[in-house]
């Protein structure tokens, strides 16, 4: 109208015909953003937002909640059961019952013939804490096989088990609000902004209304690692060595709160014994940061008023992922940095629901952070439950990780997967292949048919994704939040708790227990069995948590609002109330680059995807930031193989080998490259996965390979492209 | 109205803070008083004639970003996908980066780029439509994709990569300054979604809370003289002195040698080996190769016709050859008709074909398309009357001379016109390979060149024919031949000194032609001189009869090829001041990469395969031209072209 026409035209935008929004939670990551799906007139969801009164995202959302409601039809959904007799054969549709009776009858073959055991469960992260509840109550109760896990053990059991070994407890002390009151913020192995983005914009927040320190460990330059004020470009695999390191620094200069020490921790002799071996120039030798570095990091954290770590996958997995965790609340511990504001160990979750399974699914033992090791904890579920306290096992079975090798060496032969993909996700990928194809049967319950795993599956359970049902889950600060029901399950797709308890109705036990018919009434189960405990829910309720956006455990019946950190008081879960703290000697167990292999792998995610890609790879404006797997690569390091940017190299490693699209970046060191471990038949074929003791994660992260220049690119096209379906 | 939250967020909302009167160009922020007859307008939203309670309503509003703090998360560009409903091979918002140092001194700067509603609004003046307009509203530009018919100028025009042409609906869209979120003060949906701390809106000028710049230019982003960019950064973190693009656009920035200054482009290091490129040669704008080249030799051939007789080329008059002259005439204007059914099909939208007149007073396209119009029809008239004298002889005496003389006169006007009006459009400051006094030279050495050669190859086959001698006039002919391939060559010299010179694009445009396209450059280069050489030692030689003949069009064969080649290097060696892409997303190398790997197959890569685009145009035009005639019968096909001609008349 300044210029262009005379006449001014009216404008036409795009509107989503949105008749209602309705409140939910996203169903990605950990973060645990408040959404609100825009429902048209009919019925279909046709837009999504941030939920502006949230705490957590206070209406912000990244680039995967944005197209959240694009989930509902996305493609490959399942949409009926499916069976076949052996694993070549084609797949047949059939009814849900028809698919119940022959997975509940191989069930009890499998355990008839080779033992209850022989019959595994390996659940997610993804699903609702009322369904991972009633799965356990499956599992533990009415089938009863105690080789029952779930992929959280690929993501935060070093966490967990740190936390447990630190506190006596699982359960991230601290919270996003601390960012606004800390001084100091250490993030080891944490690219926030790709990972967590919501996070980040909280930490960004807090840093453009008071500034303070940012230190990033991490052996690849990050964003996170360009935003910093420092960043330390780790060694793969020696974080562990540093932690030790700035804790020596502390000790030695008196640095420490020696009140808290002594009030609130054991150990602390042995510990500091430990330490004293660390000082900063040998440490330096090892972990590749100088002794200058060390010393300053630990001067700024030991002298600010309040200091926190936070930490993702880069300390979670690797051979002492578990120990890393411990080091790391151990320089809490002597700092006085854990429980207060702004002063904390914070684990920043993977999964949407990885807490709602370590709370309530009964992986790792039974429902409400109890053992099956204390009797008194068999004994409660089993009369809650109304069954026989000797049907529950008196230790724990194996994790997800020991679960496959059990498989692979025939002491499983049967396996049930829920919403996960051990084809992409696990490492050693020909071995998972070999491991797969041993089993008698194997059920896949997922979203989507097109899930790797189901190649070597029997049966097919479509499952409803996300908003299709109804339900909590609990996120990286303890903060529960409410699912609402936005659309009715794809199809035939059914909730994962209505599979559940139809499946519990196939077995004796299943009669005797009750499985409620609603999420609500599962949610006042866990309520009566969380009251008194450290996971304090029952004053919630699905209105209250609504009406709150989200609320933070522990919160009594007769409580008003959550508690926004653990341990404030200084008592801790062991039986005398104290912390421990643990001496963590280093053992170099990594498979490092030699001649022959002369790379450090290391493997992460990317801000556009999300784990193996089944949702955010069939999403356009998500999967086009990078359609095919890629690896980062110094161009000098590339520049003497003669391998080149936007052209394709192959990998190999003592596991296998893998063809891969080239980006040089100065991003990685020369002796390491960076592959996203979102993608099927790339990085996995080459990854080892050494076990953490512990926790038994593995460590997807270090592993050593080699590189190779390409001539047949067009070959080399073809095979990367064969392993892409979406 | 866009519906306001009860507890919409605070940072979602665009302050209202006092600026400056001018900004960096001193040009006035106030777009239009509030008495202005302008003022207190509806925007008229998806038919909301209501007025949005914006108090700064008539200022120019823009993006603050702060590039230091920008994390490349796409939730901006997801932002405005979703709002605006975009496939995924389409964003009106995209986030490049340059990158730059070593590991791990290294850094990259993630740049997040819309439109930026300039203050000189390249797209909108290009635009033969006037499919843009720039409103006093928030001095938005925004563009009418029901207008559009799909010419893909305004990408052209644009550095910033903000119109985006799709190929699936054959139109353009862009970034519409999300204006239904500013008439209820809301930031546009992008910066309300950002995440880092980077992108931001407000009046242009007015430096959000806790910023301290306001500059016009960041390493990456092209030169603000362009446009004149409503965009304004901050940017204070040090950077390495060179910082590298990581798509395959092979163009880099560099600071001063001691690091100082503003960051400029240049050509990038790497050198590939010279190449014959064949491949790559071929284009989206190969009807445009055509198109001109055809233009150029019709007119050249016409004004031969026309005026050739005059200076006393009697053998070319309608007196000496009557029949030849004839279907010389109409053999050249169904070559010009095929040529302009050609570039029509080139369009998005081939049934929208008369709105190329609609922007007379900016675009270059609508001069150039007008005046080829103006000729062809005259020379249609010019044609009939001189190839069928007796047509209007129930005329009054006189009138059918009087006509022709006009018509002829014009069409030699508006010929040479037309191509002045055709080079005009290549004069683009965001595609330095163009902007150059060359393109004048090229492209009336054709006009004499093709216009020669065809005139002359055709004579002299159909006296060859008739048994008289050629060589006098293919003489004749040769010196204009001559002097056109010399007029280019003067030409392209000149070119490649200050494709050197220049720096920058242009210098990536030439290592281009240097190293991809080397072997077909040097060729085009030496067989331009060999044609000139063959043409006048030929023609010195005055040879007649068949063998005669035949050599002269193994002449006119490489000359033809030696300009197709040339035209085609001219578009395909284009490198255009544009923002850097990613490493998938906004990268050439990757998008033809998945297309030739079949990656491009699935939808969710995010590029078309290009296989399907021919296809999918037919099947589209054909589509929009049936639902088209089906309109016009229901609505009655007299009253249309009634209704189209009022309208016409009324825009005159």
């Amino acid at each position: 109208m300044l210029f262009g026409r005379a006449k001014k035209n009216p404008i036409k935008l795009p509107q989503h015909e949105v008749k209602d929004w309705v409140y939910t939670t996203c169903g990605y990551c950990s973060t645990g953003c408040s959404i609100e799906v825009g429902v048209d007139k009919n019925g279909n969801g046709v837009s999504a937002r941030g939920v502006s009164g949230a705490d957590v995202n206070r209406g912000k959302l990244c680039l995967k909640g944005i197209f959240e409601h694009e989930l509902f039809t996305s493609a490959n959904r399942g949409s009926v059961p499916l069976l076949r007799d052996k694993i070549f054969e084609p797949y047949q549709e059939a009814t849900w019952d028809v698919a119940f009776d022959r997975t509940a009858s191989e069930i009890h073959r499998i355990q008839e013939t080779y033992g209850r055991d022989s019959f595994a469960i390996v659940s997610t992260g993804q699903i609702l804490t009322e369904e991972f509840y009633t799965l356990g109550k499956l599992a533990r109760g009415v089938i009863g096989t105690n080789n029952y896990d779930g992929n959280t053990t690929l993501c935060m059991a070093s966490a967990v088990s740190g936390y447990k070994r630190s506190f006596g407890s699982d359960g991230p002390p601290g919270c996003y609000d601390d960012f606004e009151h800390t001084d100091c913020l250490l993030a080891f192995g944490s690219n926030l902004p790709e990972q967590h983005p919501i996070i980040y914009w909280r930490l960004k927040q807090a840093l453009e209304k008071r500034k303070f320190p940012v230190i990033v460990v991490d052996p690849r330059v990050t964003m996170f690692a360009q935003m910093a004020d420092m960043h330390l470009p780790v060694t793969p695999g020696t974080d562990l060595v540093l932690l030790n390191s700035l804790a020596h620094v502390i000790l030695d200069e008196g640095l420490e709160d020696r009140a808290y020490i002594g009030a609130n921790t054991n150990g602390a002799q042995e510990y500091e014994q430990l330490v004293a071996q660390y000082d900063p120039v040998s440490a330096s030798k090892v972990c590749g940061i100088d002794e200058d570095t060390i010393r300053n990091v630990a001067r700024l954290y030991a002298n600010s008023g309040a200091a926190m770590s936070i930490w993702t996958m880069g300390i979670n997995q690797s051979t002492h992922g578990s120990d890393g965790v411990v080091a790391i609340n151990n320089l809490n511990l002597i700092t006085g940095n854990i429980g207060k504001p702004g002063g904390t160990s914070l684990s920043i979750t993977g999964q949407c629901n990885a807490m709602g399974t370590r709370e309530w699914s009964s992986c790792s033992g039974l429902p409400g952070y109890r053992v099956l090791e204390k009797e008194q904890d068999r004994s409660d579920i089993a009369e809650f439950w109304g069954i026989d306290p000797e049907f529950f096992p008196k230790q724990r079975g194996l994790f997800q990780t020991d679960i496959f090798p059990a498989i692979e060496t025939g002491q499983i032969k049967g396996l049930w997967i829920v919403a996960t993909n051990p084809m992409t996700s696990m490492a050693n990928t020909a071995r998972i292949r070999k491991t797969l194809e041993k089993l008698e049967f194997m059920v896949v319950q997922d979203a989507y048919s097109d899930v790797e795993t189901t190649e070597y599956a029997h049966v097919y359970f479509p499952a409803a994704i996300w908003a299709e049902k109804e339900g909590v889950m609990t996120n990286t600060e303890r903060r529960v939040n409410l699912v609402r029901n936005v659309l009715k399950p794809y199809k035939e797709s059914k909730s994962d708790l209505w599979i559940f308890s139809q499946m519990a109705k196939r077995f004796e036990n299943g009669k005797k227990i009750k499985f409620p018919e609603t999420a609500s009434q599962v949610f006042d189960e866990m309520r009566q069995l969380s009251s008194g405990r450290f996971l304090d829910i029952s004053g919630m309720t699905y209105e209250k948590i609504e009406t709150n956006r989200g609320i933070q455990w522990p919160m009594k019946a007769d409580s008003e609002h959550g508690i926004p950190r653990l341990y404030s008081d200084g008592k801790f879960n062991y039986d005398d109330g104290k912390a421990k703290l643990i001496p963590l000697p280093f053992v170099d167990n990594n498979e490092r680059p030699d001649e022959e292999y002369p790379f450090w792998l290391n493997s992460g995610r990317v801000v556009e995807h999300f784990h193996t890609r089944t949702r955010t790879g069939k999403i356009g404006n998500l999967n086009k930031f990078s359609p095919t797997p890629y690896m980062e690569m110094n161009p000098d390091a590339a520049y003497a193989l003669g391998v080149e940017h936007m052209m394709y190299a192959r990998l190999v490693s003592r596991r296998g080998d893998a063809v891969v699209l080239v980006q040089l970046t100065h991003r990685v060191a020369p002796n390491m490259v960076f592959i996203p471990f979102h993608f099927h038949e790339c990085v996995n074929r080459l990854s080892l996965g050494l076990l953490d003791p512990h926790s038994r994660q593995p460590a997807f992260k270090q592993c050593a390979v080699r590189i190779e220049s390409i001539t047949e690119q067009e070959a080399a096209a073809v095979v990367n492209n064969a392993a892409r379906t979406y | 109205m866009f519906e306001v939250r009860d507890d919409e967020p605070s940072y979602a909302f665009i302050p209202n803070v006092d600026t400056p009167q001018k900004n960096q160009w001193g040009k006035d922020i106030n777009l239009v008083d509030e008495d202005d007859l302008l003022a207190g307008k509806s925007l008229n939203i998806n038919g909301d004639s209501r007025v949005g309670n914006n108090p700064n309503r008539y200022k120019q509003h823009g993006f603050h970003f702060t590039a230091d703090n920008c994390i490349g998360c796409h939730a901006c560009e997801a932002a405005c996908s979703e709002k605006n409903d975009l496939p995924a091979h389409i964003s009106f918002r995209s986030v490049g980066y340059v990158e730059g140092g070593s590991y791990p001194a290294y850094r990259r700067l993630n740049i997040s780029m819309a439109c930026n509603h300039c203050d000189d609004p390249v797209c909108l003046k290009g635009c033969p439509t006037r499919a843009y307009t720039k409103f006093a509203e928030y001095g938005a530009v925004l563009q009418d994709p029901d207008i559009c018919f799909g010419c893909g100028y305004c990408t052209w025009v644009c550095p910033y990569n903000a119109p985006q042409l799709d190929p699936v609906k054959g139109q353009v869209s862009k970034c519409n300054m999300c204006v239904d979120r500013l008439e209820v003060g809301l930031k546009p949906a992008c910066a309300a979604a950002c995440l880092g701390g980077a992108l931001d809106f407000g009046i242009i000028e007015s430096t959000p809370e806790n910023r301290d710049q306001a500059k016009i230019q960041i390493p990456g982003f092209p030169s603000p003289d362009i446009t004149n960019p409503n965009i304004r950064f901050q940017q204070v973190k040090n950077l390495p002195r060179d910082m590298a693009r990581t798509d395959t656009t092979p163009v880099r920035y560099q600071r001063d040698e001691q690091g100082q200054g503003d960051y400029k482009v240049k050509a990038t290091l790497k050198k590939q080996p010279r190449q014959w490129g064949f491949e790559k040669l071929r284009s989206r704008e190969d009807p445009l190769v055509i198109f001109t080249l055809v233009t150029q030799g019709v007119v050249g051939a016409f004004l031969l016709l026309f005026l050739g007789p005059m200076f006393g080329l009697e053998v070319l008059s309608a007196e000496a050859h009557p029949a030849t002259r004839a279907s010389l005439l109409f053999g050249l204007l169904g070559l010009q008709i095929f040529a302009l059914v050609l570039s029509t099909m080139h369009l998005g939208k081939p049934h929208r074909f008369y709105r190329a007149f609609n922007n007379l007073r900016y675009s270059p396209v609508s001069r150039e398309v007008a005046a080829v119009a103006i000729f062809f029809n005259l020379m249609v008239v010019y044609s009939l009357l001189d190839s069928f004298p007796d047509l209007l002889a129930w005329l009054w005496q006189g009138a059918p001379a009087l006509l022709k003389a006009v018509c002829g006169w014009g069409a030699v006007v508006f010929g040479p016109l037309a191509i002045y009006a055709m080079h005009n459009i290549y004069r683009i400051k965001a595609r330095p390979f163009w902007n150059h006094w060359q393109v004048l030279t090229s492209f009336f050495g054709s006009v004499l060149t093709l216009g020669a050669l065809s005139v002359g190859v055709v004579y002299a086959t159909v006296l060859t024919a008739q048994q008289q001698g050629f060589a006098s006039l293919m003489q004749l002919m040769s010196l204009l031949v001559v002097l056109g391939l010399m007029l280019e060559a003067v030409g392209l010299m000149a070119h490649a000194r200050y494709l050197e010179r220049t720096d920058g694009e242009a210098a990536a445009s030439m290592q281009e032609q240097r190293t991809r396209f080397g072997k077909t450059y040097t060729t085009r280069n030496i067989l331009l001189g060999v044609n000139a050489i063959a043409v006048l030692v030929f023609a010195a030689l005055a040879l007649e009869g068949i063998v005669a003949l035949f050599v002269w069009a193994i002449i006119s064969a490489s000359i033809m090829m030696t300009a197709l080649a040339g035209r085609a290097l001219f578009y395909v060696l284009v490198v255009p001041t544009t923002m850097p892409g990613a490493f998938f997303w906004k990268n050439q190398g990757f998008q033809e990469h998945a297309r030739q790997t079949g990656l491009a197959k699935m939808p969710q890569v995010g590029v078309l395969p290009e296989v399907e685009y021919p296809d999918l145009q037919k099947q589209r035009a054909i589509r929009e031209l049936k639902d088209e005639w089906q309109k016009l019968r229901a609505r009655g096909v007299k009253t249309a072209i009634r209704n189209r001609w009022r309208a016409v008349f009324a825009k005159a």
